[in-house]
């Protein structure tokens, strides 16, 4: 077929759900009205590891509006079948209400069922729960870890051992928290045998599947829908126990149920990213040639799960080096299973390899971007692959020159203004964008619009704008005349919405189903003899703004709406699909970028603050510049909390969360974010998807935080190894 | 959040008999509601003040300010008396809360707002000022943004405030009406170190209204300034923070005002600081030898041990910005 003008794609339009948003029209997982819904509040645990002795209910039940009190001791028993394709990472999921064990702090132990949501919560405070607490273990530090995953290629003791220039350097990472604008909410209702789950998710068919699996119900008895999310980051990736917990009320209480997480309960009832203690040998020659390096990389996860993300993948292809050797390892503590956010394992092994980078760089008096230059790998080499493309030498180019690197003084604590040091820094970033099969549905009506659907999530990127784009494009229609649907289970399957893979992975499907559309409308006007397009090749046709045209000669044509009327045809319909990448991979696909910091650190107060912040990024074609940019924005705001801000704290003589709110955990507030700007380069990455796309969410996280603690080192010639960067470390 | 009766009070002596009767006082309601979701604060009384005739600021005839209880933080803040004689009373205004914040919560409310320590606001963990005797989750807990001044084995919690520690300075007097009529109590005895009852943290006895805070007539000219320290720019609770007022004439300063946040259990007044600077002519070296008694008594913790040297250097600095102002 003739490739389609590219109209809406690559404009920077603002979002086509803006208005429903600012108007308060969106309705998030809360807010759905569903008659005769009532209201759930969860009890937490009060310790962290043992088991409940006692639950006296009677006060709580006893309290007007209250309908039930649920706990292990009437929970109905749930059958909790396996799994298998789910997010669930490897070990025995958290089975709620199905015994005594208390296995992190704040783990559900009732849910209090009642009329007003007033009457629920006062009633899950008259809950008295005893326990037979046991000392939990909750200190990464102090934990047993389990056993290794581990990589290597060449020989890295000995590669270490004959570097001309080591470093050997130990970095601490918090845990934090995704923190998202929207709670995590969940409304359940039954029907008979069948489940409708309003949900704040991240993957529909995700959480369809765990319901089902839970209650052992068919797939197709439950549908999970969540049009709107307000913010993600990752911690709507796998289906929580409070989402079992309504489900289970409803059933019991015969009435829909609601149910939302307080503010507090976010910081157990979701996952988290997790901390990390991470060891890195880095050896080199006196020019700066990287030659081996080990990782030794410990994290948490819970006692039940095994979680696990990208982190050894930067240590494996980001640099040029014969000797890698990396183990990786999960500690089980008493906390609840961690979970994807922003950049996972990316972002923060960039924190670690890019500050010993920098580390390196001011050892050998090399410019931090030359380092890398010097650096830089022909093919990916623990994969043994070609690039499909790797534009890092052109983000360092353009970065350098836009930021104005070349004003930065390589001495530390050589720039001042007042009382504030000045530094600048950068850092390198990488990421694996995810790509997952997908299926969508596109229908053109007879009136000429069109409605595309697929069971994907917008999570505040911009799905349903940039969507659109494509189908609007791939269709030849106007974005006003083409509707995107999404978060529903009953849409065509899609894998998670999550891990930059959504505008390659259902992008393409949505081209592959518009095209079909598209072709099915020129093929019935090429063979139909009252059309002007009688005869034309298939080939020579293309749509625009609802018409069918030669190519060329845009005279000759007729609209989609002349066609199907002339044709009695109330639409026309098809299914896309995308198969997911290339099977085995013939290219390694990744996104970059290069992150540039400012940064004022008060001489004597310690205080960090961002000046100016640049991220430049090699993200194959942009579909939509303007998401684009706010993504980038969005992910630098993410980049310098976990650089300076955010630290979920716990209190490791009871496992406790001491900061579970938002004025003790700290976010960037408006005055902590300078100017951020983003630049995209031009270009496509076209190793396995139609629209060229790269895939660009996380990699705008990725390297944040490393550039602006270089920046730090920079201005105050102080090397902060542990995360965030606070004004103890610089007094 | 319990169940509580609501009513509001239509004049000064409908709250004063309220308040006898058990009645908790809520103006702005931007503390005690949270507090009160948390479960922390469980009052079966509120009384609405909020509608009271407190809401006034005027220049005393000793050429002090008055600010009424339920003046706004924000209209406080932007009272033309205030900013001109008192500018450390507005910049510690302006650096607190929100904007929304601000908007609600009133002068009266401000001074009374309860401590940050997350123990205490966490209903599941040991707090003695929550449940007397309980112990303190935060003396070997994590405690990085508690006190090193003036706390207790039984308590170490900061009084949050910032206006607080500006009053505290400028040796305020807090107004008081009661059952039993009016009284003026110095700021300085107004909140209550913990000691052994850290559950006792002011001075109002039952059913007593504060009605306002009197600033006292200082020479003039008067400099001042407040500066806080915190890891976010905005909206958030002071790591440290100084107040300083000084009066400066023929080159010697005659009169110094220094009080310091964030890091006592109450707003900590410094009056080795001040005596350091009493007499002596302005100059980098005085503030810095001034400032070093800031932390005079410091106790601190296993988190917060850095607030020690830093609460020198913030003092030092307020000290040499507004000794420095032409």
């Amino acid at each position: 077929m003739s490739p389609q003008p590219q109209a809406a794609v690559g404009a920077p339009l603002s979002r086509v759900d803006g208005r429903l948003k600012v108007t308060g029209k969106a309705l998030y997982a809360a807010e759905h009205d569903i008659d005769g819904a009532v209201h759930a509040v969860i009890v937490d645990a009060s310790i962290a590891r043992g088991r409940i002795t006692s639950i006296d209910t009677r006060d709580a039940e006893k309290h007007p509006g209250v309908l039930r009190v649920i706990s292990h001791r009437n929970a109905p028993e749930l059958p909790y079948r396996d799994n298998s394709g789910s997010n669930n990472p490897p070990g025995r999921r958290l089975r709620v209400f199905q015994d005594d064990r208390v296995l992190f702090h704040g783990q559900p132990v009732a849910v209090v069922v009642a009329t007003t949501l007033e009457a629920a919560q006062h009633g899950a405070g008259l809950v008295k729960v005893e326990y037979d607490a046991e000392k939990p273990s909750t200190d990464l530090h102090e934990a047993e870890p389990g056993k290794p995953t581990a990589y290597a290629r060449g020989d890295a003791d000995a590669g270490l051992r004959d570097a001309a220039v080591r470093l050997d350097l130990t970095y601490q990472l918090a845990r934090n928290h995704h923190n998202p604008m929207e709670p995590h909410a969940t409304i359940a209702r039954w029907d008979g045998d069948r489940l409708t789950v309003w949900d704040k998710t991240q993957w529909v068919m995700g959480t369809r599947d765990e319901i089902a699996a839970v209650f052992d119900l068919p797939a197709d008895a439950v549908r999970v829908v969540s049009p709107f999310v307000g913010g993600g980051f990752g911690s709507g990736l796998r289906c929580w126990p409070h989402t079992i917990v309504a489900a289970v009320a409803a059933r019991e209480t015969k009435r829909p149920v609601k149910l939302v997480l307080g503010r507090r309960q976010m910081y157990f009832g979701t996952g988290f990213r997790p901390s990390y203690a991470y060891r890195l040998r880095l050896g080199s020659d006196r020019r700066g040639r990287l030659t081996a390096a080990t990782h030794e990389i410990d994290a948490e996860t819970s006692s039940y799960e095994t979680f696990t993300e990208g982190v050894m993948a930067p240590g494996q292809m980001l640099y040029s080096m014969p000797h890698v050797s990396q183990t990786y390892r999960q500690v089980p503590l008493d906390v609840n299973t961690p979970i994807w956010m922003r950049g996972p394992g990316f972002a923060s092994a960039s924190f670690v390899i890019e500050s010993a980078m920098d580390e390196l760089a001011h050892r050998l008096g090399v410019d931090p971007i030359e380092l890398r230059r010097r650096n830089e790998p022909s093919e990916d080499e623990a994969k043994n692959l070609p690039f499909s493309t790797r534009r890092l030498r052109e983000c360092y180019t353009v970065g350098a020159r836009e930021f104005g690197w070349d004003r930065r003084n390589p001495r530390p604590r050589a720039t001042r203004d007042g009382d504030w040091l000045i530094g600048l820094g950068m850092a390198a970033g990488v990421y694996d964008p995810g790509r997952f099969p997908a299926q969508a549905r596109a229908r053109l009506h007879a009136d000429g619009t069109a409605v595309v659907e697929a069971a994907t999530t917008d999570m505040g990127p911009g799905t349903y704008t940039s969507q659109t784009q494509v189908a609007a494009d791939a269709l030849g229609l106007t974005m006003r005349t083409v509707t995107f649907r999404l978060g529903d289970s009953l849409y065509p399957q899609t894998g998670p919405h999550g891990g930059s893979s959504t505008m390659a992975s259902v992008g393409s499907a949505v081209v592959d189903a518009c095209d079909r559309v598209r072709r099915q409308a020129i093929e019935l006007a090429v063979e139909d003899e009252e059309s002007p397009l009688h005869g034309v090749p298939a080939d020579e046709v293309v749509v625009r703004n609802g018409r069918l045209h030669v190519r060329g000669n845009p005279a000759r044509g007729e609209t989609y709406r002349s066609l199907l009327a002339r044709h009695d045809r109330s639409h026309l319909e098809a299914r896309g699909d995308y198969a997911g990448p290339p099977t085995p991979q013939r290219e390694s696909y990744n996104a970059y970028n290069a992150t540039f910091a400012e940064v004022a650190v008060d001489a004597t107060l310690g205080l960090v603050r961002v000046r100016r912040m640049l991220g430049v990024y090699d993200a194959g074609r942009i579909i939509s510049p303007k998401l684009a940019e706010s993504q980038a924005i969005g992910g630098i705001v993410g980049g310098i909390g976990t650089a300076l801000l955010e630290h979920t704290v716990t209190d490791h003589r009871d496992g406790r969360i001491v900061n579970a709110n938002l004025a003790d955990y700290l976010v960037p507030v408006n005055a902590d974010v300078p100017e951020v700007r983003a630049i995209y380069l031009d270009g496509e990455d076209n190793a396995g998807n139609a629209l060229g796309v790269k895939g660009l969410g996380e990699v705008v996280q990725v390297g944040v935080a490393a550039a602006i603690g270089n920046a730090v080192f920079n201005a105050t010639g102080r090397r902060v190894r542990e995360l965030p960067i606070t004004a103890e470390a610089l007094l | 959040m319990h169940p509580f009766s609501f009513t509001k009070a239509a004049s000064t002596r409908e709250a004063l008999d309220a308040g006898r009767r058990g009645g908790r006082y809520i103006a702005g309601g931007t503390t005690l509601v949270d507090l009160m979701r948390e479960t922390v604060e469980r009052p079966e009384a509120l009384v609405d003040i909020a509608g009271l005739p407190l809401r006034d600021v005027r220049v005393t005839e000793r050429g002090g300010l008055r600010i009424g209880a339920l003046v706004r933080m924000a209209e406080a803040a932007a009272h033309p008396k205030v900013r001109s004689l008192y500018p450390v009373i507005s910049e510690a205004l302006e650096l607190s809360a929100s904007a929304q914040l601000r908007n609600m919560a009133t002068i009266g409310g401000n001074i009374m707002q309860r401590t940050r320590c997350t123990y205490f606001r966490d209903v599941t963990a040991d707090c003695n000022k929550r449940e007397p005797g309980s112990g303190c989750a935060a003396l070997h807990g994590h405690n990085r943004t508690h006190a090193v001044l003036g706390t207790s084995d039984a308590c170490v919690a900061t009084h949050p405030s910032d206006v607080a520690v500006a009053f505290a300075a400028l040796e305020a007097t807090v107004h008081l009406l009661g059952p039993d009529g009016e009284r003026r109590v110095p700021f300085a005895d107004f909140l209550l170190r913990p000691g052994d009852t850290p559950n006792r943290e002011h001075a109002l006895k039952q059913g007593e209204l504060i009605t306002a805070v009197e600033i006292p007539a200082l020479p003039r000219p008067l400099r001042s300034g407040y500066l806080k320290v915190r890891d976010r720019q905005s909206y958030e609770f002071a790591l440290t923070s100084a107040a300083v007022a000084l009066h400066v004439r023929g080159g010697v300063i005659r009169e110094a005002k220094v009080a310091a946040g964030g890091v006592g259990t109450v707003p900590w007044k410094l009056p080795a600081v001040e005596q350091a600077l009493i007499g002596e002519r302005p100059s980098d070296r005085l503030w810095a030898e001034a400032a070093r008694h800031a932390s005079d008594g410091a106790r601190p913790l296993q988190h917060n041990r850095f607030k020690v040297e830093l609460l020198n250097r913030t003092v030092e600095r307020r000290l040499r910005t507004v000794g420095g102002m032409k």
